[in-house]
């Protein structure tokens, strides 16, 4: 198969609603992009050469060779002459740290990935109503390699409604602004969304409870049906706050349920991105959903071998999205699979790269080291 | 029948307040005794921990070896090889250097309080030990991962004397319990931890009072072109690195991280890598790494990832062993140190380079070792690196096994924990 028709396959796959798992479909699709990627991105064949899996070897999906992500940061991972570049997303960090580089030569298969996730977890029942949507983090304008920014504009022109705006200008949260939407969204009781990154949100926390009883009841009160979603780290642009205390948190700063605080997981170097299940199953187990053109693996970090079913793990990712990179990526992650009564996996859990990480004392730990040089660099 | 067991909310608090009452009486007997007194008896401490085959020793690696990860014989030979270059007579003689004047009168603190870290124990011995010496009680919050040292040195002190012993509690609670604040209510505080745990402890307290913070800090080797043709020294630097990274599977600030390659040629480069490869596997046959936690081993699976794919494209080279991993890098760019022997070489063109590369860790550099230098050069790069906080020189084989009086984070040893009263 040639690329272009793997893209239009995946193109009805991801414009079919609702979401329809087919492993054989999968499978086929998987191998035909492997084949595509390894003639065509020089790194990454030698890479599988030298793990001695090339597609000649390579019999099933799951024996494709995953680039680490960091491999982004320090190799132009693309499949297409560089001068076909339309678009290049960056990974988070300074001038003087290495980013890591997501190059795109067309826009239709990421977008469609994007649209499709987000319709089926998080807006579904809100398609074609134009809800108003506050986006804490800078506009796609404003920050042109940001992926996170470039996924909320395409949402906004989709599905957002006339008063969507981004709420984050010049790194200052117009909490103004944003606060006066609230209070419109409640006056018309029209549900409203907010997403953005999970420091903003902190930052927004912190501001709330700062000036908590300067005005009458709760401002941030959010009118029924509306949700919060809260993507990223925190990598000192805020205070430190553990996943569950702060969807908590925000829970009760909105006056919402917690299903309807819905995490993504989600990575520059990715086409497509996982969200929590808990708005459309809010009685199920919160767990991120994987769509049908994406596979999540957990393989055992020291022999690389898939773990038990749901054992711990660190997180691989075949998104089949990243027709323009390469498809199969190993995140630096541990997770692990969610799965029914009947054994069926259902999602996934991602735990994160830290936690059970061991007091260290004073030698330098994991990237500390790293983070060191570039906060020195930085002042 | 059922048994209901009730934890009473603030049970922590009321045990470190507790244990301050009886610091506050053993304090009178502590400075009963005058400063000279006190230092013999610290003298005899530090020999029942150093002097050959000393129980106390042993008893302390039984302590360790049956509640930690770390292989018992790396634990012995880490133990054994540390304490036996500390020295009860430099220990007293350091003492006297730093704390007698004639003008000056030491006014030990009430207490003094420890938040002890870290997967290795002789800091915490040391850091224990020094307030006693100084005439102040010291109460401390044992290190979440070491439920061994505390009680151990309890016992210790006590058999040697009760009033040092009683002198002496430690307690383990989570850093979240109130307790914590309790702890944090003495006039002397001493810290070892990451840099995010200094920041907060120091965050809580008021001016008034004394914070001794060892905070983040990591080690070197600097390898000098002089190794390159001289196969014996090479080899020899080599078991030594391999030593120095396999003593507590690289878990103090004394460990190296990198191994600078000053003016190597890659063909050079390759071959101390795979020399440090060979001494690293050899030494495995008697010093096991431990078992990796889970966030530990994904970490290693990460940064070998990315080495496989660097060196896929020729640059740099991975070795991967059973219990290390070792990595050429093409460059000297930092990455992530995920210790547990995992160990860096980073070719350097110059000393002016390595200076260079060395600028950002300004502050967080503790050791140093080098060989394979004329002599010239080996004090241009002590000049040049000594700004940046290095606190002591060494040689490969000796990074983990600092004497006694070391200056940690280039500090004196006793100094810092001390009060005085000028007397005019």
């Amino acid at each position: 198969m040639k690329r272009d028709e793997i893209e239009a396959d995946l193109l009805d796959w991801m414009r079919a609603s609702p979401w329809r798992r087919d492993d054989e479909r999968f499978a086929r699709l998987a191998l035909a992009l492997f084949r595509f990627q390894y003639e065509a991105c020089e790194p990454y064949a030698r890479f599988c050469r030298s793990l001695g899996r090339t597609p000649s070897e390579v019999e099933r999906f799951e024996e494709i060779p995953a680039v680490p992500t960091g491999a982004f940061k320090e190799f132009d991972l693309c499949c297409f002459d560089p001068k076909r570049t339309i678009k290049t997303f960056r990974t988070s960090g300074t001038s003087s740290d290495r980013r890591g580089q997501l190059h795109l030569d067309t826009l239709e298969l990421y977008e469609a990935s994007l649209l499709s996730s987000l319709r089926e977890t998080l807006v579904d029942d809100l398609i074609g109503t134009r809800p108003t949507m506050r986006f804490l983090a800078p506009s796609a304008e404003a920050s042109p390699d940001s992926s996170l920014s470039h996924m909320f504009e395409i949402l906004r022109e989709a599905e957002g409604g006339p008063a969507s705006e981004f709420d984050l200008r010049d790194e200052n949260l117009d909490l103004e602004s944003l606060e006066a939407s609230i209070a419109h969204a409640r006056t018309d009781d029209s549900p409203i969304l907010l997403l953005g990154t999970s420091f903003a949100f902190v930052h927004l926390l912190d501001a709330a409870e700062s000036s908590e009883g300067r005005s009458r009841g709760n401002p941030w009160r959010l009118p029924a049906g509306s949700r919060v979603m809260e993507t990223g780290g925190f990598k000192g642009r805020s205070r430190e706050v553990p996943r569950d205390v702060l969807r908590a948190d925000l829970a009760r700063r909105f006056a919402l349920p917690e299903s309807a605080v819905v995490n993504q997981y989600g990575m520059t170097e990715l086409g497509s991105q996982f969200y929590d299940s808990t708005w459309v199953d809010p009685r199920g187990p919160r767990r991120k959903l994987a769509p049908p053109w994406t596979r999540v693996r957990f393989v055992d970090p020291a022999t690389e071998r898939e773990v038990a079913p749901g054992d711990v793990g660190l997180i691989v990712i075949h998104d089949l999205a990243n027709t323009g990179s390469v498809a199969a990526l190993q995140t630096a992650d541990l997770g692990r699979a969610v799965r029914d009564d009947d054994g069926e996996s259902t999602g996934f859990d991602v735990i994160g790269r830290l936690e059970g990480a061991e007091e260290r004392g004073c030698s330098i730990a994991t990237d500390v080291m790293l983070e060191a040089s570039q906060g020195t660099l930085r002042t | 029948m059922t048994r209901i067991e009730i934890t009473w909310p603030d049970e922590g608090t009321e045990r470190v307040r507790a244990a301050r009452g009886r610091l506050e009486q053993a304090a009178h007997a502590l400075r009963a005794m005058s400063f000279e007194e006190r230092l013999q008896v610290g003298r005899r401490v530090v020999e029942s921990w150093t002097l050959p085959d000393a129980p106390w020793r042993r008893d302390l690696v039984a302590g360790w070896a049956a509640d930690s990860t770390l292989h018992e014989e790396t634990l012995r030979e880490g133990l054994e090889s540390a304490l036996a270059a500390w020295d009860a007579d430099r220990f007293t003689e350091c003492a006297r250097r730093e704390l007698e004047a004639e003008s000056r009168l030491l006014s030990p603190f009430d207490w003094t309080a420890i938040v002890a870290g870290g997967g290795v124990p002789m800091p915490t011995m040391l850091n224990a030990l020094i307030p006693l010496v100084l005439g102040s009680p010291v109460l401390m919050r044992e290190a979440s991962n070491d439920h061994v040292t505390g009680a151990w040195l309890r016992r210790c002190l006590d058999a040697i004397d009760e009033r040092f012993g009683r002198a002496f509690e430690s307690l383990g609670f989570a850093s979240t319990d109130t307790a914590l604040d309790v702890l944090l209510e003495a006039p002397c505080v001493v810290a070892t931890g990451s840099d995010e745990t200094i920041r907060s402890i120091e965050s809580r307290l008021g001016p008034q009072q004394r914070f001794v913070a060892f905070g983040h800090q990591f080690s070197i080797v600097v390898l000098g072109p002089g190794l390159a043709h001289d196969a014996a020294r090479s080899n020899e630097a080599a078991r030594g690195i391999a030593l120095d990274v396999a003593r507590w599977d690289q878990m103090g600030c004394l460990s190296p991280v990198v191994v600078y390659l000053v003016d190597f040629d890659s063909k050079d480069a390759s071959e101390v890598t795979r020399q440090v490869a060979n001494a690293l596997e050899e030494i495995s046959k008697r010093m096991p790494r431990g078992e990796l936690e889970m966030s530990v081993s994904a970490s290693h699976a990460t940064e070998r990832a990315e080495a496989r794919m660097r060196a896929s494209s020729d640059r740099g080279l991975l070795v991967e062993g059973a219990d290390f991993t070792l990595v050429l890098e093409a460059d000297a760019q930092p990455r992530p140190a995920p210790l547990h022997r995992f160990l860096r070489l980073m070719p350097v063109e110059s000393v002016e380079s390595l200076e260079r590369e060395l600028r950002p860790f300004d502050g967080h550099l503790s050791n140093v070792a080098s060989v394979g230098f004329e002599a010239d050069d080996a004090a241009e790069i002590q000049s040049r690196l000594s700004r940046f906080g290095v606190s002591r020189w060494t040689g490969p084989g000796r990074m983990q096994t600092p004497p006694i009086d070391w200056p940690h984070d280039g500090r004196p040893v006793f100094t810092p924990f001390a009060r005085f009263t000028q007397r005019d």
